[in-house]
């Protein structure tokens, strides 16, 4: 059953990134909006595999590859997802989040058959919010850089790929996922705080990726307070979104493989 | 006075502190005696007062600066946003062109801003207040951490199986880490250990340590709870935790002193313990496993011994054997846990300030923002403050005349 929901999502991720190459490649909106509700529906098998992972093996999705990345994807559509049907010029994004989903499923099915128990001290609600808001924080980020991009494209060639919205839409887009991730990442340390406070009795150990957490958000302030108060805008902004981006990969993931802390297996997995 | 607050008001300044902060964060994390494997901090480190980097002189002063610009850039920051909801827009507020047939209200209308008063229009004014609320979170979380580290305290005790203690009493509490203003004394709580299991498997989770400690805080009754290392217990201001050393102990019945606890420690198949006996003369015991101490699958037959005076003596359960000058007893070979306590006062101040700060940058996520509106015949439509303002001011160049404003 699990196999099949898995492989259900995959298939409805990868006709959805297809449907967004199709739409960019012809100009045609209605790929775009059969993509979108393609990636939609991809969810909903999605949502049900890693659910009956959780139950077969009695912890949350923060041990395995395929545990770890499959979560990943599922909250980067979902945000994705929701981002667009809040604004619908976020809808062209697709064309960066899905052909990531469907990369990210492929990397997770790696470990599909492993099935491993993990630490004690995981056994936490707060460990929950805690990964939780980071791949959501991570989600954000992506789409930040995302529509960073696409405002590059947009501005350098404003006649072609008219099918994104206007450039400064997407930089204002861009602004907006970054100042929801720079909250996601807030929720993410707090959580973390009263996790390893429930477990060990102090909130802060300035643990390698602790640490690098904490400069991930100081420099999310740094590109905020640019735009906020200098009113950064448009290339220089996007520029600065693609550096808040290479921040959190750093963070998620670069240093969770570089460096032996209890933070390895439940960001990058084994 | 007031140069210095302007000083410290600057973006400038705020992002110089910034930057400090975190390039020192990322370099101090990494190095190498702040790891795990802990190598020595070199002499000049030492001098430098970096072998704490998150405690030294020179992060403790990027964090008071920090704290400074922040005071200062919040400082008047209300005042402005009470001005900006009234209307009264500063100089960098976007301009709307007039142009024939374009209706400003009505395009300000479908960017979903409402008429609050007179020409005053208004998008999310509630989220205006995003970045003071942030500033005063900022604020309160300094100050808590500082209050945090000024009391916490926190220290190790270790307990055999069936052993209690006071956590107040001398010698019952090793490793101890206080703040300046944290109590003299360890909290005056006692701790017995009723059972522990190395090696509970509890579902999904991999087998790991577990207790059930009775706690008890001054005259109360106390409470017996089970303690693993996912989760601390309570016993009024303080908290217990399960830590991770744990090792097995020899219960010897000395004539005299009672049933004592002696705790070996060791790895691999072997574990000993120093001890003074009854007469003062060092003695040391002994155990000798057939598998590693540690393994999950039994340690196999144990081999117990006492090293005293050049000699050594194979001990049994039950069995007397010479201590010093009198009779002893092994009564039972049984295991020791190691457990940590905390008493952190300023913790809820903590949360309260990520709480105020979250709050803050969720109403920051909000595009707020104020428009005014010009009078007929002004060569300005509007002037519109707030995030998104100049997005909003190229919508209206974009705008055909009379054409239908466009999200």
């Amino acid at each position: 059953m699990e196999t099949v929901a898995f492989w259900t999502a995959v298939t409805a991720y990868a006709v959805s990134a297809a449907a967004f190459f199709g739409a960019f490649a012809f100009g045609k909106r209605r790929f775009g909006a059969v993509a979108r509700w393609l990636a939609a529906a991809g969810l909903v098998p999605h949502a049900v595999a890693v659910g009956l992972r959780w139950a077969e093996v009695g912890h949350g999705p923060y041990n395995t590859r395929y545990e770890v990345l499959s979560a990943d994807v599922l909250l980067l559509v979902a945000v994705y997802v929701g981002a667009s049907a809040v604004a619908k010029g976020v809808l062209p994004l697709g064309a960066f989040v899905m052909p990531l989903a469907f990369l990210g499923m492929g990397w997770a099915v790696s470990t599909f058959g492993l099935r491993a128990e993990v630490p004690i001290i995981f056994k936490s609600y707060w460990l929950w919010l805690h990964i939780g808001f980071a791949k959501a924080f991570a989600a954000c980020t992506l789409l930040a850089a995302g529509a960073a991009a696409g405002y590059l494209f947009r501005s350098r060639a404003p006649e072609r790929l008219r099918w994104l919205p206007p450039a400064e839409d997407l930089d204002l887009y861009g602004h907006q996922f970054l100042l929801v991730a720079f909250l996601l990442l807030g929720v993410m340390i707090a959580a973390g705080s009263l996790w390893a406070h429930q477990s060990w009795g102090r909130y802060w150990g300035w643990d390698p990726i602790e640490t690098s957490a904490l400069v991930t958000w100081i420099a999310f302030a740094i590109i905020l307070h640019f735009r906020v108060l200098h009113r950064w805008s448009g290339r220089r902004m996007a520029y600065l979104t693609f550096v808040g981006a290479a921040f959190m990969l750093v963070t998620v993931f670069v240093v969770a493989i570089a460096v032996p802390t209890i933070h390895n297996s439940y960001m990058v997995g084994r | 006075m007031n140069g210095i607050v302007s000083a410290l008001r600057t973006a400038r300044f705020a992002r110089a502190v910034l930057v400090y902060l975190a390039v020192y964060s990322g370099i101090a994390a990494w190095l190498p005696w702040t790891r795990v494997d802990r190598a020595t901090a070199p002499s000049w480190a030492a001098l430098l007062g970096l072998v704490h980097p998150f405690s030294s002189p020179a992060f403790v002063a990027g964090v008071a600066l920090l704290f400074a610009s922040t005071l200062a850039c919040t400082w008047g920051r209300r005042a402005r946003a009470l001005q900006l909801l009234r209307g009264e827009l500063p100089e960098s507020a976007v301009a709307l062109s007039s142009a024939q047939g374009k209706d400003a209200a009505a395009f300000l209308r479908a960017q979903s801003f409402s008429a609050a008063r007179g020409p005053v229009m208004r998008r999310f004014p509630w989220a205006l207040w995003g970045g003071w609320i942030l500033h005063v979170g900022l604020l309160v979380l300094i100050a808590a951490v500082a209050i945090q580290q000024t009391f916490h305290d926190e220290g190790s005790f270790e307990l055999g199986v069936g052993e209690a203690t006071v956590l107040s009493r001398p010698g019952a509490v090793f490793g101890r880490a206080r703040g300046i203003l944290a109590p003299q004394d360890p909290p005056d709580l006692e701790v017995a250990l009723v059972s522990y299991d190395p090696f509970l498997h509890q579902r999904g989770y991999a087998p790991d340590r577990a207790s059930r400690v009775r706690l008890r805080a001054g005259g109360d009754d106390g409470a017996e709870v089970q303690l693993d290392r996912a989760d601390g217990a309570r016993a009024g201001p303080v908290t217990v935790y399960q830590a991770i050393p744990d090792g097995l102990a020899l219960v010897v019945d000395v004539p005299g002193l009672g049933a004592r606890a002696i705790h070996l420690h060791g790895s691999g198949r072997r574990a000993e313990a120093e001890v003074v006996d009854p007469a003062g003369r060092p003695a040391r015991f002994a155990v000798e496993a057939e598998h590693a101490l540690d393994d999950p699958a039994g340690t196999g037959p144990l081999a117990l011994a006492l090293d005293s005076g050049g000699q050594r003596l194979a001990l049994a359960p039950g069995a007397p054997f010479r201590f010093g000058d009198g009779e002893a007893r092994v009564v039972a070979l049984t295991r020791w846990a190691g457990f940590t306590y905390a008493r952190s006062p300023g913790m809820p101040g903590i949360f309260a300030g990520f709480a105020v700060i979250l709050l803050g940058a969720l109403l920051l996520a909000f595009p707020a923002g104020v428009a005014r509106l010009g009078e007929p015949g002004d060569e300005v439509a509007a002037r519109v403050f707030g995030r998104g303002a100049d997005v909003l001011a190229r919508r209206w160049e974009r705008q055909g005349a009379n054409s239908p404003a466009s999200r």
